[in-house]
């Protein structure tokens, strides 16, 4: 029990000290409180076009089944569609402001009552073939869901699409989800990384070695004092993400467990990274510098099911795929993968505790080395 | 001017042999760009070809028929299997929708009836189901293509392209990252070196000497310069080799260029943001965050030119817009344009750092 009670003040001790010190770098700790939010805004706008492609669209026939066709290419889920004239188009899509121009023909309503082949031109600013391939897929179903609704006796074969659900989510509210994890994971890393770190930069660990204390009372009190330091900025990223960006969360109680479950993850990575590391400037530049990879790999985008298969066999290495398929059932009531809920939280705690044996483990390796 | 230049020569090689002695240097300014470059290229197959359980239900020709259109449209990757199996497929999310031709489609098609092919979807985000919006239309205006001038649509596309070679995203990706690569190169080098002489206090002795205070900052952006330079020269040779990019002729010169002025406004920046904060952590930390402003407004996940207009009215005032627009057109397109009004922005961003950064340290006086 008396063993006990002392871990319990060895850890906030060690807590208090963090803090204290992180008080003393107020432009490094103000900087790194805001470091969340600046890398939620700035994600966000990689999906701020919603992957519509801003398109001209000359129309040299006014004729009913020219509108009809122009209606149809609005609701195919991939323009923004602006009308204008051939000059004007030309020179937009010369200056890189449009993926394509679409020319409907003067001749198009003619040529339809005549049943002549009518082409559309359609010119393609290139530039990369996720844009282009794009435009390639949706004129064609511009045209076949004209066909469908103006010749229905014609083209008798349509989509019949069922969704599993009742509305479908946009690419701002679904990426911002997957984005908070990873704005969440770069403010741990950050707050316990460095922190942690800096005892070995400065020797002051030798004293922590040298004490008494046991070692996994250490390292939880780092890490405690960086979560208190982090809450404040998590709080601040949330309630970015729920009062400005709009996204309301689903299951308000799961958000609140998850966002504590994330800062104990990254902030207990973060103290393993200052433990082995032991320089605070390569601790946060790999801090920064995993955020795109980890992004890319760990199902921000979709069940990581979809992804090619080394994707898939990567993703499930790190925390932060878990973590993302737990914020979306959250917030959007989404299931990522097959685990439940608990059995995704379950290999969270899992990792945390794992994490938290390697940093015992690495500092009962530094007492050797001493 | 001799003096000015030996001086700045000193204070260069100073900085790059304590450069070369902290090989985490290297490793801070490379691994974050080459991890994103092989990200990128791991993810690429999956990007607009999203999985896909089809099943064909029906017996008769054309029910095969849009089978084989679907086949051809190659937009999806296919898993051809029946209903169960596929509703197993979906149901452990291995595919986004299943597409099923129901029976009786060859009948429905041949009486003139309509016929649907019934697409189940998981649309838990747009990217995901637009794809497949798009692409089952596709499948389909192919179906009736194949049945050339008995094909009831009479609208077809002609397409042309504004540029000879299509580029696939993850090299579209490749030389944002490597902007990017070039400037945290040039701000972690000149913004530590300059950070660490005020903190270990060198700086007095540089700044009691009688080396004038642009001879310090030129010395010290030089070794920043030099270091991305030649990083971002190789990466560049990598992605060369890779086949990412096809650089030929002057264009070369071209992108070694554009490589050289990045990397000189890089380093530029470091000086001053070090000269500014004059500590090392602070540094790096806004240094990195200033990377990821610059490179993100910069479109460096997108195509800056597709997003809205408030966001390249930012982007007009980032340089790495330029430097990225220059680098594409050289080393893709094999195309000059606007590489006047891109050089001339990077150059004159590199000569108002190195200002500034002379006035920073020059404040310290």
């Amino acid at each position: 029990m008396d063993s006990l009670s002392y871990s319990l003040r060895v850890i906030w001790a060690c807590a208090k000290k963090d803090i204290r010190t992180a008080l003393t770098e107020r432009l490094f700790t103000i900087v790194g409180l805001f470091v969340p939010v600046t890398v939620l805004i700035l994600m966000s706008l990689f999906a701020i076009s919603g992957g519509k492609a801003p398109t001209a669209v000359v129309m040299l026939d006014q004729g009913p089944y020219a509108q009809a066709f122009y209606q149809s290419m609005d609701h195919a889920h991939s323009f923004i569609l602006e009308q204008t004239s051939t000059t004007e188009a030309a020179r937009q899509l010369s200056a890189g402001e449009i993926v394509a121009v679409v020319t409907i023909p003067a001749d198009f309503d003619s040529g339809l009552r005549q049943n002549q082949p009518v082409s559309i031109n359609v010119a393609i600013n290139n530039l990369n073939t996720d844009f282009t391939n794009d435009i390639r897929r949706a004129i064609p179903l511009s045209i076949t869901s004209f066909y469908a609704s103006s010749f229905p006796n014609l083209v008798n074969i349509t989509t019949h699409e069922v969704d599993a659900y009742p509305q479908d989510t946009d690419y701002i509210p679904y990426l911002a989800v997957s984005i908070l994890v990873i704005a969440l994971m770069i403010g741990g890393l950050l707050q316990s990384g460095p922190a942690s770190a800096k005892e070995w930069e400065s020797h002051t660990i030798k004293e922590l070695l040298l004490s008494p204390a046991s070692r996994w009372a250490i390292t939880t009190g780092k890490m405690l004092g960086s979560i208190l330091i982090g809450l404040g900025s998590a709080i601040v990223v949330v309630i970015v993400l729920i009062f400005i960006v709009g996204i309301q969360p689903a299951h308000w109680l799961e958000l609140i467990g998850y966002t504590l479950l994330c800062l104990i993850i990254f902030n207990s990575i973060g103290v393993l990274f200052g433990t082995l590391i032991k320089q605070r400037m390569p601790v946060i530049a790999l801090s920064m510098g995993t955020a795109l990879p980890l992004f890319f790999i760990s199902g921000a985008f979709g069940p990581i099911s979809f992804q090619t298969p080394i994707i898939q066999w990567m993703a499930p290495l790190s925390p932060a795929y878990y973590l993302i398929v737990l914020f979306q059932h959250s917030f959007h009531n989404f299931y990522l993968n097959t685990l439940s809920m608990g059995a995704n939280t379950l290999i969270l705690i899992v990792f945390a505790l794992v994490i938290i044996g390697l940093e015992t483990l690495a500092l009962n390796r530094s007492v050797l080395s001493h | 001017m001799r003096d000015f230049f030996h001086l700045s020569w000193m204070i260069m090689l100073k900085d790059l042999r304590v450069y070369f002695k902290h090989p985490t240097n290297i490793v801070v300014v490379l691994v974050p760009s080459i991890v994103f470059l092989l990200i990128q290229a791991l993810g690429a197959a999956a990007v607009g070809r999203s999985p896909v359980a089809l099943v064909n239900q029906d017996n008769g020709i054309e029910g095969q028929r849009i089978v084989q259109s679907i086949r051809d449209a190659d937009v999806f990757r296919l898993s051809e299997v029946d209903a169960t199996q596929a509703q197993t497929l979906y149901d452990q999310l291995r595919v986004v929708a299943i597409v099923t031709i129901p029976a009786g489609f060859t009948n429905r098609v041949e009486a003139h009836q309509p016929a649907s092919v019934d697409v189940l979807v998981n649309n838990l985000n747009l990217d995901f189901t637009n794809d497949i919006r798009r692409a089952v239309p596709d499948a389909i205006t192919r179906y009736y293509q194949a049945q050339g001038d008995a094909s009831p649509i009479k609208v077809t596309m002609n397409e042309t392209d504004l540029r000879a070679v299509d580029v696939e995203l993850f090299q579209y990706a490749a030389l944002p990252a490597i902007i990017m690569l070039l400037l945290i190169g040039g701000l972690i080098t000149g913004g530590l070196s300059t950070a660490r002489e005020f903190e270990d206090e060198t700086i007095k002795e540089l700044l009691l000497s009688p080396v004038p205070s642009a001879a310090i900052v030129v010395g010290k952006v030089l070794a920043g310069f030099i270091t991305s330079f030649c990083l971002g020269a190789i990466i560049l040779g990598g992605v060369t080799i890779l086949g990412w990019v096809h650089p030929s002729g002057i264009y070369w010169l071209v992108g070694l260029l554009v490589v050289a002025l990045t990397a000189l406004f890089g380093a530029g920046l470091g000086v001053t943001i070090g000269a500014s904060i004059r500590h090392v952590m602070p540094v790096i930390v806004v240094s990195l965050i200033l990377t990821f402003y610059l490179f993100f407004l910069a479109g460096g996940v997108g195509v800056l030119a597709f997003e809205p207009t408030w966001l390249q009215q930012i982007a007009v005032f980032d340089p790495l817009t330029y430097g990225t627009h220059a680098l594409q057109m050289a080393l893709f397109y094999q195309s000059s344009d606007l590489l006047l009004r891109d050089g001339i922005v990077l150059a004159l961003s590199a000569l108002a750092t190195l200002g500034i950064g002379s006035a920073a340290v020059r404040r310290v006086i």
